[in-house]
């Protein structure tokens, strides 16, 4: 990872929200490939930091640098589940319809997914009445539809059961070096099970940037406290 | 009870002056709300859809001119459209025209205001969406009014409903004139003056029935809207 150049750059930014700060001169950069996992207490700035980089949230100063910006395709599954009041066939479809392609290159597309990941018995249920987990889900499929450059998932994981998480993980296993992917969670096993570099936050600061083996034997006051209290 | 029996006998044996009534009032108060609706969801669309300095302001306006009272509406236009009044030219004081017109004022803020707030709250929803996947200003447009369809339907029945019990304006600019611009609100609170309550009753009671209509398209829309809206 460590040769690999940086795809996203954060360069010493300040945030504040309502008079909270939020970040203070924080910079950090991303590689281009593999899985780079954000973890870090609640309120540590993790969902704001991937909002800034997909330009949902402004920052107050600093830059943040994404190569080749224009031509970038970004696919997000957000903490929150958001939904449109449609099926799920049309939900996953959303974002190819938005890049313009053919209905039925869409048709296509979909259809391959939703087997891919075996859901095509939900293709016309409506997804904003399906159980939490299987529309978390579905916000997954849609982020990755159209194989996007750079893919963030904001706390997937919080509402599936084991099965489905088992589908995301092998995904994100297999295409680590297809496209650059940042996974929020607050599980550090996973975390070890799936980075390649872990970024440790808290309170709006990076406490520590690593590849995943060196995590453990970290001898950063912060990290050991972090890791003890999540391995307890 | 003799006046209701009367009454229905009227409408039962299709009482030709009764039918001219009623078919004027449902003819200005549909071309109303087919104007308000072609120039208030865009409005309301483009609003919801976007930030702009004076927003707030425009949607304090819309939310006051819901509770613009009719009679006075009434009166702002009969001098405009008076023959001294800057738009008198139009000749259209005491014609159907003027009472489509005085209806457009009425039920347009409040096909504006109530469909605004539903479009707003269903963009906020889908604003990061429309962000991540680069949304066009036309698709997320379209996307909010196909998804805020069923509430945009009740909203317009309600327009529906507003226009066909208001009286205040149409009175006054409309000129109640038999078989010409006299409508059941107007024929009602004349008809009363004068002592006919037959007629007056004949037409509350249809007044009463097309209420009921809209109240059961509207259910009936928020039971298709739980079917088909996929909410």
């Amino acid at each position: 990872m460590t040769n690999q150049k940086n795809i996203i750059t954060i360069d010493q930014i300040f945030l504040k929200i309502k008079n909270k700060k939020i970040f203070e001169n924080l910079s950090l950069s991303f590689s281009s490939e593999g899985i780079t996992v954000i973890l870090g207490p609640n309120g540590s700035g993790k969902t704001i930091l991937t909002k800034l980089i997909l330009g949902l949230q402004k920052t107050d100063k600093g830059e943040i640098k994404i190569v080749n910006k224009n031509n970038i395709k970004f696919g997000y599954t957000p903490q929150k589940t958001i939904l449109l009041r449609r099926n799920v066939f049309d939900n996953i479809a959303f974002p190819l319809t938005m890049d313009g392609y053919k209905k039925n290159e869409i048709f296509e597309r979909v259809n391959l997914y939703l087997k891919k990941f075996d859901i095509d018995k939900f293709s016309k249920n409506s997804a904003r009445k399906l159980s939490g987990g299987l529309a978390q889900f579905i916000s997954f499929v849609r982020s990755v539809i159209t194989e996007p450059d750079i893919l963030i998932l904001d706390e997937p994981f919080s509402n599936l059961d084991a099965n489905l998480k088992n589908k995301i993980e092998n995904y994100l296993i297999n295409h680590r070096l297809k496209r650059k992917i940042i996974l929020v969670t607050h599980d550090v096993f996973q975390a070890q099970r799936l980075a390649d570099e872990i970024i440790l936050m808290d309170s709006g600061s990076m406490v520590s940037k690593s590849i995943n083996k060196k995590l453990i034997n970290s001898k950063n006051v912060k990290v050991k406290a972090f890791l003890n209290r999540n391995y307890l | 009870m003799e006046i209701i029996i009367k009454a229905f006998e009227l409408i039962l044996t299709f009482d030709k002056d009764l039918y001219e009534i009623i078919f004027l009032s449902l003819k200005v108060s549909s071309i109303a709300l087919a104007f308000s609706v072609v120039l208030g969801l865009p409005i309301s669309a483009f609003v919801a859809t976007n930030n702009f300095l004076g927003k707030k302001v425009i949607k304090i306006l819309f939310n006051s001119l819901m509770a613009l009272p009719p009679v006075f509406v009434g009166l702002i236009l009969y001098v405009i459209f008076s023959k001294s009044g800057p738009l008198g030219f139009f000749e259209i004081l005491y014609t159907p025209s003027i009472m489509v017109v005085a209806q457009i004022v009425i039920i347009l803020p409040i096909i504006i205001s109530i469909n605004t707030e539903n479009l707003e709250t269903l963009y906020k929803e889908y604003e990061d969406l429309f962000k991540i996947f680069n949304a066009k200003k036309i698709n997320k447009i379209t996307i909010i009014l196909w998804d805020a369809r069923f509430s945009m339907l009740t909203c317009v029945l309600a327009g529906l409903g507003r226009a066909l019990s208001e009286v205040g304006a149409i009175i006054i600019v409309g000129g109640n004139i038999i078989h010409y611009t006299r409508v059941m609100t107007t024929t009602i609170a004349l008809e009363t003056s004068r002592g006919n309550l037959t007629l007056a009753m004949s037409l509350g009671i249809i007044l009463i029935f097309i209420a009921l209509i809209l109240n059961s398209l509207a259910l009936i829309i928020n039971g298709l809207s739980s079917k088909y809206s996929y909410d």
